[in-house]
This record gives C-alpha cells, sequence and structure tokens, in this order.
C-alpha cells in the first residue's frame, strides 16, 4: 500500500469519526441516511431509487418536506427512524435512497 | 335482531391488536406476537352477541391498500372477494398520524367501516388525549375507543358493527382530494372507467382510478385481463402524468398521493380530535431503550447476553423437575414391570409407549421454561429488535432481513418449529430471497431437535449444559447463513431487495399473555407426543421386535442357561430362585451365576434386535454410517427422525432399553449412552451435527413442497440437508478421532 492511498484511507476514516463525533454541531448537512451518523431531527429531501420503494416509503410517510428523527445511527448500515409516530428500521439500501438535511 | 350471521373483517396495521382482540371476541388462542408480519394468512373464528351469530375474520397487518406486499394482497382480495359486511379497522391510539393511512384508503373504498380505537390507555400514558366523538363526526364513520388487552369497549364495539352489519346500505366511498392537477386526471380515469364498466364489480371507479396512478402491481394485470383496450387507454394517461410529475417535480404520483393523504389525516387531526399533554417532540421510553439496545456496538453484545442468560435460566430452573419427570417414568416402567406377566404387551408399554413416549415428555418442564423465556422476548418487542440488527449481518449472506422471522421462528432461539417458519417466508417478496430462506431455515433447532440435544449435552457435557447449547445454537446459525450464501452465489443468484419494517414499542408482557403463549406451545409439544409421536414409537418398536429370533437360536440360549445354572450347585440354583433378584441377600457364588445368567440375557435381547427389520436396516447401513461413528442402533433412530425428529429420542430410548435386560433399573437414556462402547463425546458431537443438519422432518417437506409450488425443492432439501450433515458429521468423528 502506497502512502497515498494510506493517507487517503485514513483521511476517508477520519472523516467518518469527524462525523460521528462533532456531527451534531453540522446543522443543514444534507446527504444520504445512511451516512447521517448523529441522532435528531432530520428533514428529508428527496426519496430516490425504483419507483416501487419510493411509493413504500411515501405510504410510510417518508417523502420530500417531511420532519423525521433519527434515533439509531449506523454509520454505512441500517438505521431506525421515527417519522408520523412510528420507529422504522431502514436497511442501508434503503437508507442510502433517502437524501436528508440536519435541522 | 336477524339471527343469520354476520361477516366481519379485522383490518389495521400490524401490531395495532387485531390478533388480541380476535382472540377476546372468540375465545381463540391465536398466537400473538409483538412484531410485525404474525398474520399472513386470514383466520376465521365465530362468536354470538346479544344472540347474534357473528363470523369474524382475522386479516393480516397492512399499512395500506396498494400491492407492496404479500400482507396487502391478501386483505384487498379478501374484502373485494368476500365482500363483509363491516369492517372493524383496529387503530393504534398513540399513534393515530400513522394508523390512519389505511382508514383513508378504507373510506376510498366505500367498506362499511367501524372504528376500533385501541390502545387508548397507552395513548393517556403518553398523555395523548382522543376524542373520538369528534373523529366520529369529522370521519362520519363510528368510532368506539377500546383496550383490547382487557376488553374494555369491545361490547360497544360489537354493537356498533352489528348496526352497521344490518344496516343494508351499499359500499359509500368517499373523495379525498390530491390536488387540482392530479384531482383532474382522477376525474377523467373515474369517467373512462365508469361508462366501461371497468372491474367495478369489485372497486369503485375512483379507487380503481386512484391505483393505476399509483402503478399497483395487481391492480394492472388484472386490468389486462378484464379489457385490454381500456387497460392500455388507462396505462397511457397514467404514463403521460408520471412523466410529467418526474420531469416537473421530481416525484411519481404516489408520493403526491400519499403526501395528500397525510395531509388529510393532519387536517382532521388538528381540528381537535388529538391533544398533547406532553411536548409532541418527545421521545418514549421506548425510543430511549432502542438508543441503547439497538446500538450498533453494544446491541449485538446485549442480544448475545441475553440469550446465553435464556439459557443459564431454562436449564438451571429446570433441573429439578426434568429430574422428577426422569424419576417418574422410571418408578412407571418398573411399576409395569412387576405387575405385568412377561410378553408382547410388556415390552410394547415398558420399550414402546414409556420409553419412547416417556423420553419426549420428560422434557416437558425444559420445553416450559424455554417458551416462556421466548414469549418474554417476544411480547416485550425485543425479537422484532434482535430482527432489525441481524438484517446487517443476512445481508452479508444474500438473505433478506424478513428472513430473520421465519428463522427466529423455526427455533432460531432454540424451540420453534419450521412449519410456521417455512410459512412465514411468505412476506418475502423476491422468490430467490424465499427460496434460500425456505430451504435454509429447517437448519433451525427446532422443538424437536432441543430435547436430542439436551440429552447429548446433559449427558456428555454436563459440567457445561448451558454453554453447549448456545454454541450449537450459534452453529445453526452459521451454517444456515453459509448455505444461504452458497445457494444465493450459484442456484438461487440474483439482486438484494429492500428491507423496511415497523418497529413495535416496548411493552411490557403481561402475565396472563406470557402464561398462555408458553402453554399454547407446551401443549403443542405434549400432544404430538401422545399422537403423532406415540404412533411411530409403537410402529418402530414393531420394527425392532418383529420378526423375532427363530426357535433354534431361541432353544440355542434356552440350553445354555441350563448348561450354566447346572454348573453350580443345587443350593446354589436354590438361593438364586428364592432371592426374587434381591442382589445384596445374595452369596458370592450366587451372584456369579446371575450375573452370567444376565450376559445371556443380553446376548439374546441383542440377538434379537439385530434379527428385527429396523435392526437389519441399521445394520445394513452401518458401513457407511461407520464413517461418522454412529452404530446400527444410532441408525434406527435417525431414520425413525425422518417421520419426526423427536422420535429420534423415543427411539434411541427404545433401541437402548430392548439392547438391555435390566429395563426397569433407573438409569436414564444419557446414562446408558454414556455406558455404550460405541458412544464417547466425539460420536456424541458428530451425532448432534448429523441431527441438527440432515433432512427436514416429513411435515416440513411437505409443506417446502406447498410453498415452494414444487416437489422438486422439497427432494432438493432432503437430499442436500441430508448430504451435507452426513459429510459434517463424517469431518467431525475422522478428525475427533484422529486428535
Amino acid at each position: 500500500m502506497t502512502l497515498k492511498n494510506l493517507n487517503k484511507k485514513c483521511g476517508c476514516f477520519a472523516k467518518k469519526v469527524r462525523q460521528c463525533t462533532f456531527g451534531k454541531n453540522c446543522p443543514n448537512v444534507t446527504g444520504p441516511l445512511s451516512e447521517t451518523c448523529h441522532t435528531g431531527k432530520v428533514k428529508i429531501c428527496k426519496v430516490t431509487g425504483d419507483r416501487k420503494l419510493c411509493a413504500r416509503m411515501a405510504s410510510l410517510g417518508v417523502m420530500p418536506g417531511q420532519e423525521a428523527e433519527l434515533i439509531c445511527p449506523q454509520n454505512n448500515s441500517q438505521c431506525l427512524l421515527k417519522v408520523h409516530g412510528g420507529t422504522l428500521s431502514l436497511d442501508q439500501l434503503t437508507s442510502s435512497n433517502i437524501i436528508v438535511q440536519s435541522v | 335482531m336477524n339471527n343469520s350471521s354476520i361477516t366481519m373483517a379485522l383490518a389495521g396495521n400490524p401490531n395495532a391488536g387485531k390478533t388480541t382482540l380476535f382472540n377476546r371476541l372468540t375465545g381463540a388462542r391465536q398466537h400473538v406476537g409483538n412484531y410485525p408480519g404474525i398474520t399472513v394468512d386470514h383466520k376465521e373464528g365465530y362468536f354470538s352477541h346479544n344472540e347474534q351469530d357473528i363470523t369474524i375474520t382475522d386479516l393480516p397487518g397492512t399499512y395500506s391498500l396498494t400491492a407492496y406486499s404479500v400482507e396487502e394482497i391478501v386483505t384487498r382480495d379478501f374484502l373485494t372477494a368476500n365482500k363483509p359486511k363491516v369492517v372493524i379497522n383496529i387503530v393504534d391510539a398513540s399513534n393515530l398520524e400513522r394508523n390512519l393511512y389505511l382508514t383513508t384508503q378504507f373510506l376510498e373504498m366505500g367498506v362499511p367501516l367501524v372504528i376500533a380505537l385501541n390502545m387508548i390507555d397507552v395513548a393517556k400514558d403518553r398523555g395523548i388525549e382522543v376524542r373520538a366523538r369528534k373523529l366520529e363526526e369529522l370521519l362520519g364513520v363510528p368510532v368506539v375507543p377500546i383496550i383490547a388487552r382487557t376488553g374494555e369497549g369491545t361490547d360497544e364495539l360489537i354493537r356498533q358493527a352489528i348496526i352497521v352489519g344490518h344496516s343494508e346500505e351499499k359500499w359509500q366511498p368517499i373523495d379525498i382530494s390530491y390536488g387540482e392537477d392530479l384531482d383532474k386526471i382522477i376525474i377523467h380515469l373515474d369517467s373512462i372507467i365508469a361508462e366501461s364498466d371497468f372491474l367495478t364489480n369489485s372497486y369503485p371507479a375512483r379507487f380503481t382510478a386512484i391505483k393505476y396512478l399509483e402503478h399497483d402491481d395487481q391492480m394492472l394485470p388484472l386490468g389486462q385481463k378484464e379489457d385490454s383496450g381500456i387497460a392500455r387507454q388507462l396505462e397511457q394517461i397514467v404514463t403521460t402524468v408520471s412523466d410529467h410529475l418526474l420531469k416537473t417535480m421530481d416525484v411519481y404520483p404516489e408520493a403526491i398521493i400519499a403526501d395528500h393523504r397525510y395531509g388529510f389525516i393532519k387536517a382532521i387531526l388538528r381540528q381537535g380530535v388529538v391533544t398533547h399533554k406532553f411536548d409532541t417532540d418527545r421521545l418514549y421510553t421506548s425510543d430511549k431503550i432502542d438508543k441503547v439496545l439497538t446500538n450498533r456496538l453494544l446491541g449485538p453484545v446485549v442480544m448475545l447476553a441475553i440469550l446465553f442468560t435464556l439459557y443459564q435460566f431454562t436449564f438451571s430452573w429446570s433441573e429439578l423437575p426434568v429430574a422428577l419427570m426422569g424419576s417418574f417414568f422410571g418408578w412407571l416402567g418398573s411399576v409395569v414391570d412387576t405387575l405385568l406377566p412377561e410378553g408382547p404387551l410388556k415390552s410394547m408399554l415398558i420399550s414402546g409407549v414409556i420409553d419412547g413416549v416417556g423420553g419426549v415428555l420428560g422434557f416437558v418442564p425444559l420445553i416450559m421454561f424455554m417458551f416462556f423465556g421466548i414469549a418474554v422476548l417476544e411480547d416485550s418487542g425485543y425479537l422484532a429488535r434482535v430482527a432489525f440488527m441481524m438484517d446487517r449481518i443476512f445481508r452479508i449472506f444474500g438473505l433478506h432481513g424478513s428472513s430473520v422471522m421465519p428463522f427466529i421462528v423455526s427455533g432460531g432461539i432454540a424451540g420453534g418449529c419450521a412449519v410456521p417458519g417455512v410459512m412465514a417466508t411468505r412476506t418475502l417478496r423476491s422468490p430467490k430471497e424465499r427460496m434460500a430462506t425456505l430451504l435454509t431455515v429447517p437448519f433451525m433447532n427446532c422443538g424437536a431437535k432441543v430435547p436430542v440435544l439436551i440429552l447429548l449435552i446433559g449427558a456428555f457435557f454436563s459440567d457445561h449444559k448451558a454453554l453447549y447449547m448456545f454454541l450449537f445454537t450459534l452453529l445453526a446459525w452459521l451454517v444456515a447463513l453459509v448455505v444461504a450464501k452458497l445457494l444465493r452465489s450459484t442456484v438461487l443468484k440474483g439482486e438484494a431487495t429492500p428491507f423496511v419494517m415497523e418497529l413495535p414499542p416496548y411493552r411490557f408482557p403481561t402475565l396472563q399473555g406470557l402464561l398462555i403463549h408458553t402453554w399454547e406451545r407446551t401443549w403443542q409439544y405434549i400432544k404430538k407426543a401422545g399422537t403423532v409421536i406415540l404412533a411411530i414409537s409403537i410402529l418402530l418398536w414393531a420394527l425392532m421386535t418383529y420378526p423375532g429370533l427363530p426357535q433354534e437360536e431361541l432353544d440355542s440360549f434356552a440350553e445354555k442357561r441350563i448348561a450354566v445354572t447346572e454348573s453350580f450347585s443345587e443350593t446354589i440354583q436354590l438361593e438364586i430362585r428364592e432371592s426374587d433378584n434381591h442382589n445384596g441377600d445374595l452369596s458370592e457364588s450366587a451372584l456369579a451365576l446371575q450375573e452370567r445368567l444376565t450376559t445371556i440375557d443380553q446376548e439374546q435381547s441383542g440377538a434379537r434386535l439385530r434379527n428385527s427389520t429396523a435392526g437389519r436396516i441399521g445394520i445394513f447401513l452401518e458401513p457407511v454410517s461407520s464413517l461418522a461413528g454412529f452404530d446400527w442402533r444410532t441408525n434406527i433412530a435417525l431414520l425413525g427422525g425422518f417421520a419426526a425428529k423427536e422420535v429420534i429420542i423415543s427411539t434411541l430410548g427404545t433401541a437402548y432399553s430392548m439392547g438391555e435386560v435390566d429395563v426397569d433399573a433407573s438409569d436414564s437414556l444419557g446414562q446408558r449412552l454414556v455406558r455404550d462402547p460405541n458412544w464417547n463425546s466425539v460420536v456424541a458431537i458428530s451425532v448432534l451435527i448429523f441431527i441438527m443438519f440432515y433432512a427436514p422432518c416429513f411435515v416440513t417437506v411437505i409443506c417446502i413442497a406447498k410453498e415452494a409450488g414444487s416437489w422438486k425443492w422439497a427432494f432438493f432439501s432432503m437430499a442436500f440437508n441430508t448430504f451435507f450433515a452426513f459429510l459434517a458429521s463424517v469431518a467431525v468423528f475422522q478428525i475427533g478421532s484422529f486428535v
């Protein structure tokens, strides 16, 4: 492994740690739900992915403009999202298709 | 009052309390679990209210009436095909916004509706006050507050439902506005549908129009079948609208429809229907617990600790009652031995019934403790969290998050059953993920395998029973996942599908609920032991008894006995006859004579078992099975296990009691196996591995064939599992013996 590659990998890891540790202090960060690694309120900006997934999400209340609460963020993995009074568990594939903004 | 039976349907979101209400109304004991997807098919029950006969159907939990999942299809099909006189929509009062989403679709469909506002006590605890009268006024349907768990309000609910059921009015759909642009399209589609009587026998025209806009997976092919010309016309209009919305707003019509439905619900709730005492944004205790119990690092550690505690609790608390049950069957055997004369009846009762069925029933206390522990996890809502945490691992092995529940139901936490596990795979929509789940759930340690595990672990690894049980459970998971990966990388290759599940809130299980669940499952076990297992035990006893030894061999053994007896003096022979087997009173010479006679009896008993039908099959297989360390008697038990896994223990009991003469001794089967020269700890592990992974029982095989839609997969499951289990056992035995 070259020094450049190592630096790149460490940099990526450091970014993740930074996000997790200081995420609460960085409002208005927009990105996929799967990469939001701090708890708290988020605003759903967009739901991407295939039509069926978008429709299913909409029926569960996960749609653009809706506010939700991220209960259990797990970087690059599944997560728990509280929306319309219910707690949804979303897998990585689904949560990576939900673009949110920290509130 | 009209006494002809009224048909009612119970519908609502998962975990809203449908099955609890169904059980309360009908007195049935359908299984209720605090996790979504417990009811995949609909169940029917009957009851009377003020001399009115009622037929009620418990429908699966759904969030909508659009065909996203099998539950939604089952619910919608039932409503259109059976047209119940009244639908009781059970909604969770503590989570009204989400629950009323389904209600709006019932209203759009026009079904005669009564809303059961359930869990008002939970809502009250959370500071939520719901004004039922106001909600009733705004929705235009009766709303009755109830607590399904205690039965509060259910009389009034049924009274209202009967009134609606007798009203004989036509289904009256309501119109919800989806915004100016979509409304115009819906009206246009509605007119085409109404003019051509397109699917109007099953659905209101507007409902069909909305489903076309939602691109409903079931409605589109149904329309093609009804009238392909009209269907094409509708599809063209909808495609134009969808493309336009996607280009201008970057959304599909279904998102706009869902948004307006939630808007409709919010508008109703804000008109004084719901008032909150506390801050609406606050996290409830359930969410706070989730922050810890589903934490990426802490969650799995807590999960393993909880499962290990479950085993520790089961083994330590059940030790005494299991020993007492063992002693009871030992005593029963000796009573029958004393009371009955020698002959086939005595042999059948002792070797077939008491050793066979008693061997299975002896584990009832342990099974009860295990089921109680599982009921606590299930009713509290923790099992749903286990599914959530396991999803990440399942992905790696090519399975779906919805596969977790079938695994758990099948015995993921030892003690389930593969049959409901196989049926629970219906919740998976991807055929390949479903098939991979279907074929691997039988690897779990079902309730029938548990006694075998307990017997062999207890006999050969008695110092660390809970630990070994825990390790064998983990092994079952590991093997199932590895095989799933193998299948998904070869014959069942395909894309992964998304997994979304609503987690139920944590709830304190009620003692009544826990006792009902525990008893229901234990009773199933006892019933099986008293019927199927009893029948198979007697059949196997017959196979192990007949044909008996030829007369020449019997004469030869008799001659041997006479020769041995005559080699001792008359006094010794008399001492033996008068002692009535009380060894303590015998002289040294008499003891020697008795020992030699016992050896001859054992030889005769062994020869008889070898000569029996089952013995011959076992001996025939021995050259191959010995590679894995199984002797011919173990082969007989394993063959019996193809019928039902419980039979393994009863057959081992019968085979090892027939091999020995002293059946009334208080030795347990475990002690007999430990004493047997063909058994040791390596053989025990090899046998355990074979039993855990070989062909599923007969009922499961039939179920796999039914669910897979072909016998090909059922035969594959039998052949593949047996081959895999045998290879694993051979490897364990050969490596273990070498080491």
